[in-house]
């Protein structure tokens, strides 16, 4: 398409510019029943999946319809929430911190002709638009990353893995059969972007193999003392190398100390690491942000590698919804992913699940690792 | 990457337009890129920052934090972008000829 100027007027660039105006106030764009009883709810139900009341001093009812959504989407998608948002709820509409998007509406006939509405609607493939669900003890959405669709450090894809495990999991999402929420995370490199460290369920992606050097680049291309400092383990180290007759100032790295984070590709475009092969995935289980009950916990390494395999990941949906059946079957009510495991014992985990317990899940990553090993006799045989 | 030709030198930059070699930087790529960086004309002011970062870089083989460039330079932050309206990483590294800054940018 030819140009088209918005009136930016490149030969003066900072003339008629708008600057630090920060983001638009939330009352703005509140529906009106939200508004009205601001700060005097009294209190709410799950009236089914994905279908919440609060009710407020005054009498006054809000209905919210929550629904899945791919989070990477369309304008054409984005334009679609809004029609349904003027046709059910006077043009308002919100997403939750899941990435899940929410319809309100103030009375029960509304929201049972916007929730019939929504599940009507399906892409030309056959999937829901906007699937209804994500309340209550059900598996809500999954907080994931970039993957190959835009980053330029990932180990696996993140869009891809998210639509196999929620495909694999969607009756969890419309339903309440789980002991409490389960909260699943993916992030494609270890940078761990969003939840992961966190989640009830984890998929991280790794690398197996150490990175490539670009000597011939490096010194132009990156700041070597930042290369050196980024590396967790000191495998990396300023060098020189003799190529062709010339010198280069360059790194060396040192392969037996290097665990495949990729830091140093982070900070340096000449250490590239992704590798068909040796990428895939690390799962994680047992974190939680909130203080229910028991303090918040950070997820733990137990599977220590699954290969990526595009478009659908068979491995990877099948030993998650294995962890999944284990815990709905085993855990008692309210008990997080994170809080079953810790009663059980990990040893328990391990024998229920049928997952190999290898060398790989032992913390081995300076002083705190002695404190994960076991200082006592107390264990299941 | 592509090569730019300006006032009878030429330079190798990649596509956000950084210098791939520190060395072939001369006074001429100065004048080439203050225009895209939204830069009239320049001052002492825009040499003394220039100046600096290219003599931390050949000292330290790295840029210079942000509250090192102020402190040294004597410039706050906000008088570093009114200088340089893209700031001190894009617009400033950029015409010293440094490398593109990475990590989480």
């Amino acid at each position: 398409m030819a140009f088209v100027s918005s009136g930016y007027n490149p030969d003066k660039p900072m003339e008629n510019r708008i600057s630090d105006i920060g983001p638009r106030d939330f009352n703005e764009f509140m529906p009106p029943v939200i508004k009205n009883n601001f700060g005097k709810w009294l209190y709410h139900e799950i009236l089914e999946p994905g279908v919440l009341v609060h009710v407020a001093e005054s009498g006054d009812e809000v209905y919210t319809v929550r629904c899945g959504t791919a989070r990477l989407m369309s304008i054409t998608l984005i334009r679609e929430m809004c029609d349904i948002a003027d046709k059910h709820c006077e043009g308002f509409l919100r997403f939750t911190t899941r990435n899940n998007v929410e319809f309100m509406v103030d009375s029960k006939d509304k929201m049972v002709a916007l929730k019939e509405d929504l599940m009507s609607r399906k892409f030309d493939g056959g999937s829901y638009k906007f699937p209804v669900g994500g309340t209550g003890a059900g598996i809500s959405n999954i907080v994931h990353t970039q993957g190959w669709v835009h980053c330029h450090t990932p180990a696996t894809d993140a869009s891809g893995t998210v639509k196999v495990i929620m495909d694999d999991l969607f009756e969890e999402f419309t339903g309440h059969n789980m002991p409490a929420p389960v909260r699943i995370a993916v992030a494609c490199c270890l940078n761990m972007c969003g939840a992961c460290h966190c989640s009830d369920i984890a998929v991280v992606g790794i690398h197996r193999k150490p990175p490539l050097i670009d000597h011939e680049y490096l010194d132009n291309l990156c700041e070597i003392p930042l290369a050196v400092a980024s590396c967790p383990t000191g495998a990396v180290r300023p060098s020189k190398v003799e190529i062709d007759g010339k010198q280069f100032k360059t790194v060396a790295i040192k392969e037996e100390r290097c665990m495949f984070c990729g830091n140093c590709y982070t900070m340096c475009p000449s250490l590239p690491l992704s590798d068909k092969e040796g990428d895939g995935i690390a799962l994680m289980v047992g974190g939680k942000v909130s203080n229910r009950i028991s303090m918040p916990k950070f997820s733990k390494v137990v599977v220590a590698f699954i290969p990526n395999e595009p478009p659908r990941w068979p491995t990877l949906t099948k030993t998650i919804r294995n962890i999944v059946e284990v815990y709905k079957a085993d855990a008692n009510k309210y008990e997080r992913l994170g809080d079953w495991a810790e009663r059980i014992g990990w040893e328990r985990f391990f024998e229920k699940t049928g997952i190999e317990f290898t060398p790989h899940l032992i913390d081995d990553f300076r002083d705190p690792a002695y404190y994960t090993w076991r200082q006592s006799t107390q264990f299941k045989f | 990457m592509a090569i730019v030709e300006f006032q009878g030198k030429s330079f190798d930059v990649d596509e956000d337009g950084f210098l791939l070699k520190f060395e072939e930087w001369c006074p001429e790529w100065v004048d080439f890129c203050k225009e895209g960086e939204g830069i009239k004309e320049l001052n002492e002011e825009h040499q003394k920052v220039i100046d600096f970062l290219q003599d931390y870089y050949k000292k330290n083989g790295i840029a210079p934090m942000v509250r090192i460039l102020s402190k040294v330079t004597g410039f706050k932050l906000k008088h570093i972008y009114e200088l340089f309206p893209s700031g001190p990483g894009k617009g400033a590294c950029k015409m010293a000829g440094l490398p593109k800054p990475t990590g989480c940018v």
